[in-house]
């Protein structure tokens, strides 16, 4: 059984590296190239499916080292319940992109650059495979790197455009200054433990202290919270998300960001030893703030890709809420409730990671079709390309946190977390919580309505351009890659209770407890939330209600309905026909009333100016412009590249051009060091 | 027993000549004239040649005769005739034109001197019995404050092949510090470094030539135009 996660494993990993050679040797035949990219991610992330799956369950953690000759640096493995866990994320999401892409890259075929592009996919499938199963702190870091390398080529994929190759050196930045804290942070624990595995490090996590807690804590969460965009470092991810192209802009989305969780995941809850107070309260009030933000800016945008974005830095702040709450059980002594909401996080982790892969892979088969991402020139779209919008409505369901499907099981998980936290006796958790739970159902809402937003705009009604109009539907790969991530979505919804053993091993590693059992009621039916006062809701009850109602309205119609006449009219037109894509809902309208209510957050300015020749009640023409404010560009980054241009231009002073200063520095230097080191 | 035979005696000899190292490195940085100054280093050379002839007869280090050899031919001959010849090639003035002016350098040089001893001074452990003691002190101290002088007249001159000959001088003093010391590198090490030095005098050489034909001088003060 263990021999062959090995082999699975090593398998997987094999593959992707023979598909990153192998498309970039045979990249001037751009079609073979794209077919062996992705056959090989494709056959790999199989293999890394099975590996994880039957590692999930193994009873012990796999673990494979292999020397790297070097001092300080082993490559080692380790496929323990977490990263499994991660892995398997991973590989799912894989599996549908590669199977995406076949048809996705198609456009490519001219090109000749398609190899380039696989050699890049799989490389960055090989480490995110490294960064979620390295043992070996250094070898993380490796793996790390090549992953933003990577990730960073991914996104530059299309550098004809300016703004591409500007969002690109944003993530680089921004990716390094997180890379920064981590690799201290990794130091410091390495002073604490002596070694630099992960084992030694969760073994030596109770010598930490309070001033080193504070440390590791705050480095590992700027470092990690950087890649996972957790609000105020995530302008990267608005920016880098839409330049990518959209299959990447679904790994970035679903994977890339998820290892900042994972990253989270290992270090609060196994590093950190007994987490003080304030940690859990500090994750739970940055998990609350990006949410709500992050749907709230969410809402505000019409590039569908960018609008996606911002979702993804609202559901990392659903995901952090799970995990706030959990470290602040776990300090208060409640491990039951603090599985429950561990198991919320992560089980939001893959959902997440499922419904947005599905509805970025949406996003680009609407690209594909219509080269815009401008929603205020689409719609009409459900006609032209039905299956799109059909799997593209059950992600935004699902994004939602609509019953039935995923989204809604493992926000209901956090909702009950958070309200058995109102339960317990302490001050903080209970002012704390409620107010959490309380903007956390704001948050949903707030994503309902964006999606209907974005839904409607861009699918239904009539065609607000001639691309949109022009649309066709996508292959057959650009389908069968989104129905694979959709059925995933109800599938997770519907069959929760049975999914959710896979957290035993996880939540008994952590916290010692197994909780699967106290969660499921009736036969697997039914989720509860464990304790005798929270909810219990059956997904597979509500999904057969729906059935059993929308069979009752044809029922009436069948019993009196059939007499009357029937008239078939375009919908809306109130019988007078002759509307047009002007008589539209825009997306920009859609959002006024929100943009009134949060007035004081957006600080939209708007600029109205009439033309006219005889009188300003005849305007000839007029323009309209609106701009919400960006405060954290504005006010928090803005100043700060201010001043370290300000101090880079300072010290470009000692830069003087001059050989003799130069060698006056090394000398000075040499001189100084020299009496220095004399120094009885 | 003869006389040439006593450590002691040898120890003196490499003392003396030592010193008169550092007394040639001296007179280069008070000369003004670039021809005197590379005739001035090829007289060094020989004489480190000498110093260390004499370290391999006194402590039986055969090995050292070739650096020796290797000494004598390349730093003192063709080093300085290729430099001459360079020089001449391009028809320079033979002022150095230094920016610390002459009486100063002097001062700055004996005060790096007195820098070479402080920091020789904390090598030195007589008790240590693997350290050649005796020899150790006043040649380490003179090698260092080479070093030093060397890579002050680096600094202090203009003209691109004074720092040329500095830079040799420099490396005068880094192989009186290792043949005190340890009697010497390995040959293979010594070797490389004394490959290294032909070539980079030689690209050094047609950088010179290169910087005289663009800037119609050599001064590398002209070379922060470059910067952007």
């Amino acid at each position: 059984m263990s021999a062959l996660v090995g082999y699975a494993f090593f398998g997987g990993l094999l593959a992707y590296a023979t598909g990153a050679a192998a498309s970039l040797i045979t990249g001037r035949s751009a079609r073979l190239a794209r077919v062996l990219c992705c056959s090989f991610a494709l056959a790999g992330a199989l293999l890394e499916t099975l590996s994880s799956w039957l590692a999930l369950f193994a009873a012990s953690d796999a673990r494979w080292e292999i020397p790297a000759g070097v001092p300080f640096l082993v490559y080692s493995f380790r496929l323990d319940a977490l990263s499994a866990y991660f892995n398997l994320i991973l590989s799912l999401l894989a599996v549908a992109i590669s199977i995406y892409s076949f048809g996705y890259l198609r456009p490519m075929d001219e090109k000749r650059t398609v190899g380039v592009f696989g050699f890049f996919y799989n490389l960055s499938l090989l480490s995110l495979t490294a960064v979620f199963t390295a043992s070996n702190a250094f070898f993380f870091l490796i793996a790390w790197e090549l992953m933003a390398l990577t990730a960073y080529c991914l996104i530059t994929f299309e550098h004809q455009h300016e703004t591409t190759r500007q969002s690109g050196v944003l993530f680089f930045v921004m990716s390094h200054a997180g890379t920064g804290c981590l690799l201290i942070g990794f130091l410091l624990l390495n002073l604490f433990s002596g070694g630099l595995d992960f084992s030694s490090f969760s073994a030596a996590s109770g010598k930490l202290t309070g001033v080193s807690q504070l440390a590791v804590f705050l480095l590992f969460f700027v470092g990690f919270g950087v890649k996972a965009g957790v609000i105020p470092l995530h302008i990267w991810l608005p920016e880098a998300h839409p330049a990518a192209p959209s299959n990447i802009s679904a790994l970035m989305s679903g994977v890339v960001i998820k290892t900042g969780i994972y990253g989270m995941a290992r270090v609060l809850f196994e590093f950190l030893g007994v987490p003080p107070l304030w940690a859990g309260t500090v994750v739970l009030i940055v998990g609350v703030v990006s949410a709500l933000l992050g749907v709230l800016y969410a809402l505000m945008e019409h590039d569908l890709k960018r609008l996606l974005a911002y979702h993804s830095i609202e559901n990392i702040g659903i995901i952090l809420i799970g995990f706030g709450a959990s470290l602040m059980f776990i300090t208060l002594g409640y491990p039951r409730l603090a599985a429950i909401a561990l198991i919320a996080g992560l089980f939001h982790t893959l959902n997440h990671a499922i419904f947005k892969c599905l509805l970025f892979l949406g996003a680009g088969s609407v690209l594909h079709a219509t080269h815009t991402r401008n929603m205020e020139k689409l719609g009409g779209l459900i006609r032209r390309m039905p299956r799109t919008a059909f799997f593209f409505l059950i992600g935004a369901i699902a994004i939602s946190g609509l019953p039935p499907l995923n989204g809604f099981v493992s926000e209901w998980l956090t909702y009950q977390a958070l309200l058995a936290g109102f339960g317990t006796t302490e001050k903080l958790t209970r002012v704390l919580f409620p107010v959490a739970g309380s903007l956390l159902a704001l948050t949903a809402a707030l994503a309902a309505t964006c999606f209907v937003k974005a839904f409607g705009i861009t699918f239904l009604a009539l065609p607000r351009s001639k691309e949109a109009d022009d649309a066709h539907e996508s292959g057959f790969s650009m389908v069968a890659g989104m129905g694979v991530l959709a059925a995933a979505c109800v599938a997770l919804g519907l069959g929760a209770t049975w999914f959710l053993p896979v957290f035993d091993g996880i939540t008994e590693r952590l916290l010692g407890v197994r909780m699967s059992g106290e969660l499921v009621a009736v036969k697997g039916l039914v989720l509860t939330s464990g304790s005798a006062r929270g909810g219990t809701v059956s997904t597979a009850g509500i999904a057969a209600m729906f059935v059993i109602l929308s069979a009752l309205p044809a029922l009436l119609w069948l019993l009196w309905g059939r007499k009357g006449h029937r008239y078939i009219e375009p919908t809306w037109d109130c019988g007078l026909p002759g509307l047009t894509a002007e008589n539209e809902y825009t997306a920009f309208a859609f959002s006024k009333p929100l943009r009134m209510i949060f007035a004081a957050l957006y600080q939209p300015r708007r600029e109205i100016q009439a033309e006219y020749e005889v009188s300003p009640y005849y305007p000839t023409a007029i323009r309209f412009d609106s701009e919400i404010e960006s405060p954290f560009e504005e006010r928090l980054y803005a100043p700060l590249q201010k001043k370290i241009l300000s101090i880079a231009t300072w010290m470009r002073g000692i830069q003087a051009g001059s050989i003799h200063a130069y060698l006056a520095y090394i000398f000075i230097t040499l001189i100084v060091l020299l009496l220095f080191g004399v120094r009885p | 027993m003869y006389f040439f035979e006593d450590p002691q005696f040898g120890n003196r000899m490499i003392t003396l000549m030592a010193a008169f190292v550092l007394v040639l490195q001296i007179a280069m940085v008070g000369q003004r004239w670039l021809v005197t100054n590379i005739r001035v280093f090829a007289a060094q050379s020989f004489l480190l040649a000498g110093i260390a002839n004499t370290i391999a007869f006194f402590n039986h280090a055969p090995h050292l005769y070739v650096a020796a050899f290797l000494t004598c031919v390349l730093k003192g001959i063709v080093l300085p005739v290729l430099l001459e010849r360079l020089v001449k090639r391009i028809d320079i003035g033979q002022e150095i034109a230094p920016i610390v002016n002459v009486p100063l350098s002097l001062l700055i040089s004996g005060g790096l001197t007195t820098v070479g001893y402080v920091v020789a001074e904390s090598f030195h452990h007589p008790e240590g019995a693997a350290s050649p003691a005796s020899l150790g002190r006043n040649t380490l101290a003179v090698a260092v404050s080479l070093f030093l002088i060397g890579f002050f007249m680096m600094i202090s001159r203009r003209k691109a092949i004074m720092q040329v000959l500095a830079l040799l001088s420099l490396e005068n003093g880094l192989f009186l510090a290792a043949i005190s010391l340890t009697y010497g590198m390995p040959l293979i090490v010594e070797l490389g470094i004394f490959f290294d030095l032909l070539v980079a005098v030689m690209v050094l050489g047609i950088l010179v030539y290169r910087i005289q034909e663009t800037f119609d001088s050599m001064d590398v003060t002209k070379l922060s135009k470059l910067r952007g």
